[in-house]
């Protein structure tokens, strides 16, 4: 059941107290020998070079980049599986992920170097590869059959990744390179990416803005969105450039990170209830939360190493999808 | 002479049983005889069907001297047959009998499991575009071959892993859903968590381990006929011909199960069980070919696509499917050993380049929503 | 014209397989039991980089060999030692072409330590197929392999001479670089994005560097079976601050791994940066090749970098 609107605020207050706890564990916990209590030090203006240079500037890009690929992908999430009424969209599976990977792929293979990668490679490549999935779906039928939508994706996934795959069996060294780059992660990742992107997300957030309320009409049904003066056609691609938008920045910082946006709407919903609106506002704090905490525990797992975030997030993330499948009908939007 | 998923007749013929001196009906040949207890018993044998299942063997037979002539070595194909025997040269016959055919069989094996396992997938579904592969089996078995291969848990050849990651995976799936039934997207969804649980894996290990581990791990990830494992071919021959005999059983069911579930139930049909016999089928016959071949995408959905655009509507094409299926196996691995030669392409590779044109133009060709 | 060569091929494998006498025949211990070879092969096939350098060195242009990493070709350092004949492309490592190596008739073939079961049924049938075993990696490995290759291909001499001639020029090189007062602790790296993957010092370029004086360290981070290090965090980059660090990538041109190194600010704060006491190498050939004559290209490297 949806909460009245007051205890909303209750809840929106808790998740962001929640995201700024989560913010300053994220700080404080790394591989390295830096431990919190130097870290605590630090920020308390410490004069320790060692600590204040891992706490300032490393950990504190990575955390900032953490909340960015969380918001954005949350978001996402929600708009796409509003548009598609459909619960399972889920930004990863919409051929994102591989064209992004597929365009990394390509750019080795024709001599340049993972380090410097040029991020907006990879983020045309999710832009493409999303366009792809969701044109031959027809974002028009996407509606009537849910499966059809995860299908053509995971298909236009696997096309794009033999090509990839063909690509790398004569070229060895992206082979080498690019097993790194498909699982995520946020480390190493520098301010200068995230200012990069800052221009496409931006314009994708003042989007969001002004789609929300006849996005929320269109759950009312095409002929009631109509009714209310909306263009339910002009709505849909709307969104879609929106998705678009935002996976392909948060892919081409962090690399494929999966389930987030499957499992962010998810969690937003079960608090917000139906209205889009809310529920774009509950996954503000939701998606970070996931994803910085995913990070938290990839540098601390394996220290004095780290793991890929993006294996940590399909391995948290793809059991809540089955206990959602499990737990109940799925929710119809 | 296209049709497809969609255009279903509106009602199946049910051959009835009472009155024995009845005609074909058009399109049929019908054999009637008289059992031992003196009921009259017949069978109905489409003709188009028959038809359309030669000619994709004549077809297929052709490919296979194809792939027996051409390669590196290449051979006149009046020279391919007699080395077949064992006769001519030392050097043709070694590669004809040592190289092409164990790998034809195997081509031939594979595509024809993959392909079957994809329309009785299709069929349960109701769906052109499900295959066994989504609901995680092929990431099972390649998250488990790619263990074994860089040395990780038991010590099991890759062939084996592969099989047993494949039933891992297919277990996970059944049991995640147990309860809720094999039907509809409830099960898909869960196959697909576990495919990415096995996804992630998989990658998590090739980004450990020394590229010339990933190396000899990459055949497993892509799908390869390339020196395959003669055990597990031979456990696939004995399960793809146990399996074509179930799916022979199992076919008027099926085709009756394309229907609404109500309208099968009035029919006659136990949807329920047969929904999981199929779908136990459809899995086996995956894990099989999978711990041959590795995962091999596309095949399960072009060789009945192949197969629903020739044969007719009234019956799901299970031979035709079959046929195709290894039709495009053995070209594929053909176009895989030849074109870039002396670079050999993972057959894996070439099904899916193939595949995904194939599969928007599937997508985008106009078509009524499914029923 | 092809069928007549290739009967005479046949005729001359059976003939050479009859008529050496038994005392010549050598019996090798490999990954997948005793293989006999007798006389002196001539036509060899190489699937393995290690094989074609070993081969190269003992005199023997192979006819056939495998694509180098990262390329459609063998690799760059290899190319100094080849004459006008060049060896045939059997496919790349990870997919053997085996009816190309039939195509060559070989009467030795010799193959990497990882060839799998299947394959190696099928090649063996073809010729002698060699397979080392596979050993713990250790830093001499390649000599071992180097002298399985060369006692297949009835050279022992000639490679005893090559392994030798690598140990003298690293003695020599030692002695240099000690009267330059060259020394210290050295780090093999090859960067990732997320941050560097430490080298073992187990291995063939780690055990070079140790032999003309350096003292070469993974920080304890590789395992014993492990070729390299998970990707070290950025926060533990000091662990790698040597007094040298060599940094690798599959690129060519290690400069750009170096370019790319330094816009992380982690990377920049370290000594043996400021120092600039980086080594930027080619990881073609530092971690990927392997025998006699690369051992010396990486030599030359390792002079030409580190000599004042």
């Amino acid at each position: 059941m949806p909460l009245s609107v007051g205890n909303q605020r209750t809840q929106i207050t808790l998740l962001l107290t929640a995201l700024v706890a989560v913010s300053l564990v994220s700080l404080l916990i790394g591989a390295g020998s830096v431990g919190p209590l130097r870290a605590l030090a630090v920020l308390g203006g410490s004069q320790d070079s060692d600590a204040s240079f891992v706490v300032w500037q490393l950990r504190a890009p990575r955390t900032l980049i953490g909340i960015i690929v969380g918001m954005a992908l949350g978001v996402a999430g929600a708009l796409l599986q509003a548009v598609s009424r459909n619960p399972l969209a889920e930004p990863g599976l919409l051929g994102v992920s591989a064209g992004a990977a597929f365009a990394v792929a390509l750019t080795l293979v024709m001599g340049a170097s993972a380090a410097t990668m040029r991020i907006s490679v990879a983020q045309l490549g999710a832009l493409l590869g999303c366009i792809c999935v969701l044109s031959v779906t027809r974002v028009r039928g996407l509606g009537s059959d849910p499966v059809r939508l995860v299908l053509a994706g995971a298909a236009f996934s696997g096309l794009l990744g033999s090509l990839t795959s063909l690509m790398l069996l004569f070229d060895q060294r992206a082979a080498d390179e690019i097993r790194f780059w498909v699982i995520g992660s946020l480390a190493g990742r520098r301010l200068d990416d995230v200012v990069a992107m800052l221009p496409s997300m931006l314009v994708a957030a003042v989007a969001v803005v002004f789609i929300a309320r006849p996005l929320a009409a269109l759950a009312l049904g095409e002929r009631a969105a109509s009714g209310l003066g909306h263009h339910p056609g002009l709505i849909r691609w709307l969104v879609v450039a929106c998705v678009a938008l935002l996976v392909g920045a948060a892919t081409a910082i962090a690399g494929p990170i999966a389930f987030v946006g499957l499992v962010v709407p998810f969690a937003a919903r079960a608090l917000a209830g139906p209205d889009i609106r809310r529920t774009l506002w509950f996954c503000l704090p939701i998606g970070p939360l996931m994803v910085l905490m995913a990070d938290i525990i990839a540098r601390v797992a394996v220290a004095p190493s780290e793991l890929p975030i993006g294996v940590l997030t399909a391995l948290c993330g793809a059991p809540v999808l089955v206990a959602v499948v499990r737990a109940r009908r799925l929710p119809t939007l | 002479m296209k049709s497809s998923a969609s255009d279903l007749p509106t009602s199946a013929y049910v051959p009835e049983r009472r009155s024995p001196p009845v005609a074909a009906p058009p399109g049929y040949w019908r054999i009637a005889w008289q059992s031992t207890r003196g009921n009259a018993c017949s069978l109905l044998i489409e003709r188009r069907g028959v038809a359309v299942s030669a000619g994709l063997g004549v077809a297929l037979v052709c490919a296979c001297i194809l792939y027996l002539s051409l390669g590196s070595m290449a051979l006149a194909p009046s020279a391919v047959l007699p080395a077949l025997f064992g006769r001519g040269e030392m050097i043709s016959v070694f590669t004809v009998q040592e190289l092409r055919l164990p790998r034809l069989v195997a081509a031939c094996l594979t595509g024809g499991a993959f392909a079957l396992a994809g329309v009785l997938m299709q069929t349960l579904a109701r769906n052109r575009l499900a295959t066994p592969g989504i609901i995680g089996i092929d990431n099972g078995a390649t998250a488990f071959a790619v263990a074994s291969v860089v040395g990780m848990g038991v010590s099991l050849a890759p062939p084996a892993m592969a099989l047993a990651g494949a039933a891992t995976a297919a277990a996970l799936t059944f049991g995640l859903v147990a309860g809720g039934g094999t039907q509809g997207y409830r099960f898909i969804v869960a196959g697909i968590g576990v495919g990415a649980v096995f996804g992630a894996v998989t990658q998590l290990i090739l980004a450990r381990v020394a590229i010339d581990t990933a190396n000899a791990a990459y055949p497993w990830t892509v799908g390869s006929l390339n020196a395959r494992p003669g055990d597990a071919v031979g456990l696939l021959a004995v399960g793809l011909g146990v399996g074509v005999i179930a799916a022979f059983v199992l076919a008027r069911p099926l085709s009756l199960m394309r229907f609404k579930d109500a309208t099968a139930y009035g029919l006659g049909v136990n949807v329920k069980a047969r929904r999981f016999q199929v779908l136990m089928l459809s899995v086996v016959l995956t894990a099989l070919a999978v711990a041959v071949a590795g995962p091999v995408g596309m095949v399960g959905l072009i060789g009945p696509e192949i197969a629903r655009s020739l044969a007719s509507s009234r019956q799901v094409p299970l031979v035709a499917s079959l046929l195709s299926g290894a039709l495009v196996m053995v070209l594929a691995d053909l176009a895989g050993r030849t074109l870039l030669a002396p670079i050999e392409i993972p057959v894996g590779i070439v099904t899916a380049v193939i595949g995904g044109p194939w599969l928007l133009w599937i997508l985008m060709r106009p078509q009524r929503s499914h029923a | 014209m092809r069928a007549v060569t290739l009967r005479n091929g046949i005729i001359g494998l059976l003939l050479s397989g009859c008529l050496v006498s038994a005392a010549q025949a050598r019996t090798l211990d490999t990954a997948y039991g005793e293989v006999d070879v007798t006389g002196t092969p001539e036509r060899v096939v190489t699937l393995y980089e290690g094989a074609l350098d070993a081969s190269l060195a003992a005199g023997v242009t192979p006819l056939g060999a495998v694509t180098t990493r990262g390329g459609d070709n063998v690799a760059e350092y290899v190319e100094a030692h080849l004459g006008d004949e060049r060896p045939a492309i059997m496919g790349v490592v990870r997919e053997i072409n085996i009816e190309a190596v039939l195509e060559q008739r070989p009467d030795l073939i010799l193959a990497p330590a990882r060839l799998t079961e299947e394959q190696y049924q099928l090649l063996s049938r073809i010729a002698p197929t060699v397979v080392p075993p596979t050993q713990p990696i250790a830093p001499d490995n390649w000599k071992a392999e180097a002298r399985l290759y060369g006692n297949a291909l009835n050279r022992q001499d000639a490679l005893e001479d090559a392994i030798s001639a690598v140990d003298q020029r690293a003695a020599e090189l030692a002695s240099a670089l000690d009267a330059a007062g060259v020394g210290g602790t050295a780090f093999v790296v090859r960067w990732m994005p997320g941050g560097p993957m430490v080298m073992s010092k187990n291995l063939f370029t780690a055990g070079l560097v140790a032999q003309v004086g350096l003292t070469v360290e993974d920080a304890g981070l590789v395992g014993e079976r492990g070729v390299h290090s998970d990707i070290l965090s950025l926060e533990n980059l000091s662990q790698v601050d040597g007094d040298w660090l060599f940094l690798a990538t599959l690129n060519e041109d290690g400069q750009e791994a170096l370019a790319s190194a330094k816009q992380s600010s982690a990377f920049t704060r370290l000594d043996v940066v400021q120092r600039e006491q980086v080594v930027p190498v080619n990881g073609q050939l530092w971690t990927s090749a392997n025998g006699p004559l690369a051992a010396l290209a990486i030599l030359d490297d390792i002079e030409a970098a580190l000599l004042p």
